[in-house]
């Protein structure tokens, strides 16, 4: 086994706090909506707490914003520009999860520093940190002051229609918790990339004894 | 003997100064010999007094043609006590004609008729105030005729009376309002309420019913926002002051009318009020274009509430028809009754719980209508079915309605219920496909092991045959 260094320090520390909010964020969520099934917390400490934690999250989405637009590392996020090449990468990882880690094949994608994501991680994460967590930031900060922005809240169609979308993405994201935990898990050991995100060092098969 | 007490601004200056403003000012007028004194009777003109020589007899009346009787007696004292004073009797009654006056006998038909016979005479002097009646409620109803069975609406001898007219800066016993006449139920639950006791037990200068709903332009309670403006007026800060514990304040107090929290026992209901997008207010009914009930009796043809489906329909149709620009709700909390707006508590009664209203079947949802301002500005309602501030179906109708928890669309509770048991059953699918593979990669590693050994083997002995050759 090789040991690389894919997880940056700020990479890390961005990931926890989200991992923490987030977890925090739809705890507090479904208690601000579900307070009729539950009630950990009353309607308005859920609400002040959702808030702060809303707002610690968008400082810390600037965080891994910052990191990555100032350094190299950015290219982690760069897509493929070829549909043959990115879909025959996406069906073979698809292949993997859906049959070939079933059997013990090896996972066909091998991270580095500057292509950490497979195909699938790739247009996911591209997909949740440029549009659904600022969306989520967005329609959260709306919903915080609805008179304050008033005139963007009904230029988006009410202020029912922005917490529509507000909870519709807290319905992927709580989905996305769960898979995104799993997955996490299906490295070489279940704790493999758990650990490269807590140390930063992911642990790959060393290329002469990988068997490709 | 009533007791009537002079008001002051409201606030209480302190003793040291309000003194030697009072020493200044009589000292001041004493000096300049104008310093005030009651009317007397040599105030008034020869003529005035020659028509109180008659009328100051008690229990003179004058039999009208519906059998009512109209008191004539003017009492001399109590006019030179009053606003009117410096006024001649003929100056209001400039149609009597002094050689036939109680000579002839002249027919009136009703205490109402003579009232709105002499209503003109005080336009001409209170021109400003007139002008604020002629377009308020009460005239508006005065128009119609009162013709559907209330009483008769006010005209200015029903709530002033020329010839006993104090300064409205002179406070009089609640009894003594004239809304109170028929506005009874109203009064009543105000007398009993913060602002009433505030006036009648520690006769404070609190709000009676003018200055919240204006003396001569009333309107509608429920029109626009007049009434919160009212609250404003005196608590200044409050928006401030809930802004330190309530999340969205701005918002509640555009959404809630003050009494919803502030009378905690008082009923409440969602109340959708058709809005002209376009030009930015209330929409209302033309007089004689009942548009509003046509409308909605057609969407609603069992008369079970509009549903969700309706209401849309009901909305396209007024943006078609009612509206030149499109026609949205905007939907208010409040409480149902005029009473029950009159019951406000005492501030460290007033609901400060946020779990009251933001659960699902909280009591203030489960009742909904829809609303238009009458041509008068009073509101014309039709029920709508509570459910639709539930369905995903309305998300567009009551769009600028929401309160978290209560009103929460169905559908998405669904979609997140679903959501939930999909991930979950990702990572367990998946195990358990892994779990039932488990033999398969065994054999697998088994042979790969296999295979490794017997190339380890190889090369082993391979090397050991290079290393006998090399010895040799």
């Amino acid at each position: 086994m090789q040991k690389l260094y894919i997880n940056p320090l700020p990479v890390r520390i961005w990931h926890w706090t989200n991992a923490l909010g987030f977890v925090l964020l739809i705890g507090t969520g479904l208690q601000i909506r579900y307070l009729d099934l539950f009630q950990v917390l009353s309607f308005k400490s859920a609400v002040v707490v959702h808030n702060w934690i809303g707002f610690v999250l968008i400082a810390n989405f600037f965080v891994w914003l910052g990191f990555y637009l100032f350094t190299d590392k950015i290219k982690v996020y760069h897509p493929e520009l070829s549909p043959t090449k990115y879909f025959r990468a996406s069906f073979k990882q698809i292949q993997f999860y859906g049959y070939g880690i079933f059997k013990g094949d090896p996972n066909p994608h091998h991270p580095n520093a500057y292509v950490k994501f497979n195909p699938l991680q790739s247009m996911m994460y591209q997909i949740v940190m440029m549009l659904l967590v600022p969306l989520q930031f967005f329609t959260g900060v709306l919903l915080w002051d609805v008179a304050r922005f008033s005139s963007m809240v009904e230029m988006f169609g009410g202020v029912r229609i922005v917490d529509t979308v507000h909870v519709l993405l807290f319905i992927f994201f709580s989905g996305f918790i769960i898979v995104h935990i799993y997955l996490g898990s299906l490295g070489h050991t279940p704790s493999a990339h758990f650990k490269a995100m807590w140390n930063g060092y992911e642990e790959v098969d060393d290329p002469a004894h990988s068997g490709h | 003997m009533k007791v009537a007490w002079v008001s002051g601004n409201g606030r209480s200056l302190p003793c040291r100064m309000s003194f030697l403003t009072a020493a200044v000012v009589a000292v001041v007028l004493s000096v300049t010999g104008l310093a005030a004194r009651a009317a007397d009777s040599s105030d008034l003109s020869d003529e005035t007094k020659a028509c109180l020589k008659c009328h100051d007899k008690p229990g003179e009346v004058k039999k009208l043609d519906n059998g009512e009787k109209l008191s004539l007696h003017v009492s001399t004292k109590a006019f030179l006590d009053s606003m009117h004073n410096a006024t001649d009797c003929e100056d209001c009654h400039s149609d009597i004609d002094g050689d036939t006056h109680g000579k002839k006998k002249s027919a009136i038909a009703s205490k109402r008729e003579f009232s709105l016979s002499m209503q003109e005479s005080c336009r001409e002097c209170h021109k400003k105030n007139f002008a604020k009646y002629d377009d308020s409620l009460h005239a508006t109803l005065v128009k119609e005729g009162s013709k559907d069975g209330r009483k008769d609406a006010p005209l200015c001898s029903d709530c002033h009376n020329s010839h006993t007219l104090h300064s409205v800066k002179i406070i009089v016993p609640i009894a003594e309002t004239p809304c109170a006449q028929c506005h009874e139920d109203i009064f009543k639950a105000y007398s009993k309420d913060v602002h009433g006791i505030e006036r009648v037990a520690k006769g404070k200068r609190a709000p009676i019913c003018a200055d919240c709903h204006k003396s001569h332009d009333v309107t509608a309670a429920s029109l626009g926002d007049g009434i919160k403006d009212a609250c404003f007026a005196c608590h200044k800060n409050s928006v401030e002051q809930h802004k330190d514990w309530l999340p969205n304040a701005a918002l509640h107090f555009e959404a809630i009318s003050c009494p919803v929290c502030h009378a905690p026992d008082a009923e409440r209901r969602v109340n959708l009020r058709l809005f002209d997008n376009v030009a930015n207010r209330q929409m209302s009914e033309k007089t004689g274009v009942p548009q509003f009930e046509k409308l909605a009796k057609a969407a609603d043809e069992k008369n079970v509430g509009l549903d969700e489906r309706a209401l849309w329909s009901l909305l396209k149709d007024f943006s078609q028809e009612g509206s030149q620009g499109k026609t949205v709700l905007r939907g208010r909390l409040e409480v149902r009754s005029g009473v029950q707006a009159h019951q406000i508590s005492e501030k460290s009664k007033a609901i400060s719980d946020c779990n009251i209203c933001h659960q699902k079947g909280a009591a203030a949802f489960q009742s909904v209508s829809l609303t238009i301002a009458g041509p008068d500005g009073r509101p014309i309602r039709h029920g709508v079915q509570k459910d639709v501030l539930n369905s995903l179906l309305a998300t567009e109708s009551v769009r600028g309605f929401y309160a978290i928890g209560s009103t929460r669309i169905k559908l998405l509770d669904y979609a997140l219920l679903l959501v939930f048991l999909g991930a979950l059953s990702v990572p367990l699918g998946h195990m358990t496909i892994k779990r039932l593979f488990k033999g398969v990669r065994e054999k697998r590693e088994a042979e790969l092991a296999a295979v490794r050994l017997e190339a380890g083997n190889k090369a082993e002995s391979s090397d050991r045959r290079a290393g006998d050759d090399t010895s040799n």
